[in-house]
């Protein structure tokens, strides 16, 4: 193992690290009912090696009802942004771990019953009391019943009512009757990747009441770190692959179409296995794109003819096939698809492109590919920075979405003129109330959003939620399609509605794909009709500058609003400046 | 052995090797506490590739300890 994931580097390094008041702020709280020395450092420098600066709190042993029940604890002192809740199974099911098997019928019953309730209430108090997420890890199965052979045979064995009890809980807090707040993390899964032998020591778990071994700590909490990317919106969009001994073994330019290695053997059912877990995220809106050095032509016709090519031309919505520098090519496919270089993920077998691109293009994430391709498909299952807190229909969508883009460019090259080209682009723009099918949308919009955005306000679901459900506040949603395709919900605007004259915009941007077409020029002039007939004289909105929304600096001064102090304003006597190829259609 | 020993040490604590001793206790050794001591364990136990019995880590008091049970998992190995 590496030393920088031994938990020893975590523990040092927590004490060296100090928050630089920049970039992303966020308060975790951990409550457990057994030991968990070890989890905040981990997480703080995982964090902070994200950019993101973590402050934590962390519950004293075993408190976390009184912590949870009591609104004066110190965790809601704390005002978390998200709360890990660690159960333990022995503790929860207390001698009868041991002795499940003296339990009567009607007891089990109660006892199940009474476990729920005790969590339910947890949660719901959570819900009811805190705007934000909490977390909290279903019990562990436990792997020795002492009714041995016959735990099968029994109704309501050991096994059976851990699982009861976990399932109950996914019933009321995820599946069919999703809470925005409340999310179950799989702690199996956790024990099934790597093991109860592993995880569990004795020894340790007698000295200290460790139950998650310390060599095993820095693994857990990266199984958090999922939330922690996704509620901070520093999840990764797209994955960039080199091709030659990436996608498939061999070298193209030499071993030729029939010899490179994809399929039936034992390297190239390696290739297949990673291609299949990138067409599975790709299929929930991560975007694929290649840049790889090779001759076109050769490297297309894999990708186009190759029978055992699982990814086909279209899964990747941006293909950098040439001999140009690698990272030329990574900067002009984040320019073309509009994401960040912090959003990309780089896939190449090379030690030397991968140094060079980590030395070039330090925002891009470069995995540190090992030359042995059956540990790709571990690697890329491993990864927690394509995690979302909720999978929108615009994520399962964007792969076409992406698609119809690179058909927007074909068109837009082939006009010409830009204004003959918005022309023939037909584009038509919904402008809908925000309602309980676009709020998980618009919350994800405000956490992704980077470029075109107003204020970069970050708000999380049950935020916009309350919002739109507020009489002061206005929250509207665009869905913007043309000939091409429909580009789903793509802008957001939160108005709150300062005074009988002046309303302010606290939020107002457009995901970066829609940019410059006119769309947010649409959108602002919703703004000033709706404050027109509300009586509104003036609307009053702010910049506030970040490293990324450079392409939104000048939009209130080009649609005509004057700045007063830091304030940019718009007297709704005045006429704005309004697109004539867009068909604007209003909605509810 | 002793210098992988230290060097160990001197890692997880996060300390000097030329602050560790045999006399090293967690008393005159501040960044020695009572939740290392068990990550340091582990990692020997990986490093050197074998299994302290509960009661052998429990009489631990000082540096010099570690090596006491090394040799006698030594004599166990040969015997």
């Amino acid at each position: 193992m590496k030393n920088e994931e031994n938990l020893a580097y975590f523990l040092n390094e927590a004490k060296t690290i100090k928050t630089r008041n920049l970039g992303k702020k966020l308060r975790v709280a951990f409550l457990a009912n057994s030991t968990i020395n070890g989890f905040e450092e981990t997480m703080r420098v995982k964090c902070f090696q994200k950019g993101i600066d973590c402050i934590t709190y962390v519950a004293d042993y075993n408190q976390y009802n009184q912590e949870i029940l009591n609104q004066d604890s110190r965790l809601y002192q704390f005002k978390p942004d998200i709360t890990f809740l660690i159960l333990d199974t022995r503790h929860v099911l207390g001698d009868h771990f041991f002795s499940w098997h003296k339990v009567s019928h009607d007891e089990k019953s109660k006892f199940v019953e009474r476990s729920i309730n005790e969590i339910k209430k947890l949660c719901n108090t959570f819900e009811e009391n805190l705007e934000t997420k909490l977390v909290i890890t279903s019990l562990q199965i436990p792997s020795y019943s002492s009714y041995g052979i016959n735990e099968s045979r029994e109704i309501r064995g050991l096994k059976e009512i851990v699982h009861e009890i976990n399932n109950e809980l996914l019933d009321e807090f995820g599946r069919h009757n999703v809470s925005p707040k409340i999310f179950i993390y799989d702690f199996n899964e956790f024990i099934m990747k790597f093991g109860e032998k592993n995880i569990f020591n004795y020894k340790q778990f007698f000295s200290g009441d460790i139950k998650i071994s310390t060599e095993y700590v820095p693994k857990f909490v990266n199984e958090l770190m999922g939330y922690i990317y996704a509620i901070t919106g520093t999840t990764k969009k797209c994955i960039v692959l080199d091709l030659d001994n990436t996608l498939w073994g061999g070298i193209i330019g030499e071993d030729g179409f029939d010899n490179i290695k994809l399929g039936d053997n034992p390297i190239g059912r390696s290739f297949v296995e990673f291609q299949k877990r990138l067409l599975g995220l790709n299929q929930r809106g991560i975007i694929l794109a290649i840049n790889s050095k090779n001759n076109f032509d050769d490297a297309i016709e894999v990708i186009q003819k190759h029978p055992n090519m699982i990814l086909s031309e279209d899964n990747f919505a941006s293909v950098k096939i040439n001999w140009d520098d690698k990272v030329l090519n990574l900067q002009k496919i984040s320019e073309e698809l509009n994401i960040g270089l912090d959003s990309i993920v780089f896939f190449d077998d090379d030690p030397i492109n991968q140094e060079y691109v980590k030395d070039s293009l330090p925002d891009v994430l470069v995995v540190d590919l090992p030359k042995d391709s059956s540990r790709y498909a571990q690697i890329i299952t491993e990864m927690k920075e394509f995690d979302v807190l909720k999978i929108t229909e615009e994520d399962t969508k964007r792969g076409d979405m992406y698609l119809d883009q690179k058909k927007r460019n074909e068109l837009e090259n082939k006009v010409g003129d830009f204004n003959e080209f918005l022309k023939q682009m037909n584009i038509e723009v919904t402008v809908q109330k925000a309602n309980s099918f676009s709020i998980p949308r618009i919350a994800q919009l405000t956490l992704k959003t980077n470029q075109f955005n107003l204020t970069t306000r970050r708000y999380q679901e049950e935020e916009v939620s309350k919002f739109s459900s507020s009489d002061d506040k206005i929250v509207e949603c665009v869905e913007v399609s043309d000939k091409f395709g429909n580009n789903g919900i793509t802008g957001t605007y939160i108005i709150e509605k300062k005074s009988d004259e002046e309303w302010v915009v606290d939020t107002f941007l457009l995901s970066c794909r829609i940019m410059g077409r006119g769309v947010e020029e649409i959108m602002m002039n919703q703004i000033i009709e709706n404050a027109k007939l509300s009586g509104i004289k003036r609307i009053k909105g702010e910049f506030i500058p970040t490293a990324k929304n450079k392409p939104a600096e000048n939009f209130y001064e080009e649609l005509g609003f004057n700045k007063e102090n830091n304030f940019w304003v718009f007297n709704t006597d005045n006429i704005i400046k309004k697109p004539e190829h867009i068909k604007v259609i209003k909605n509810g | 052995m002793d210098e992988k020993l230290y060097q160990i040490i001197s890692r997880v604590f996060n300390v000097d090797a030329s602050k560790i001793n045999d006399e090293t206790t967690p008393v005159n050794l501040e960044e020695w506490d009572s939740f290392n001591f068990y990550v340091l364990l582990d990692e020997l136990e990986n490093e050197f590739n074998i299994q302290f019995n509960l009661d052998e880590t429990l009489e631990i008091k000082k540096i010099g300890d570690f090596k006491k049970i090394f040799e006698k998992h030594k004599i166990g190995n040969k015997q």
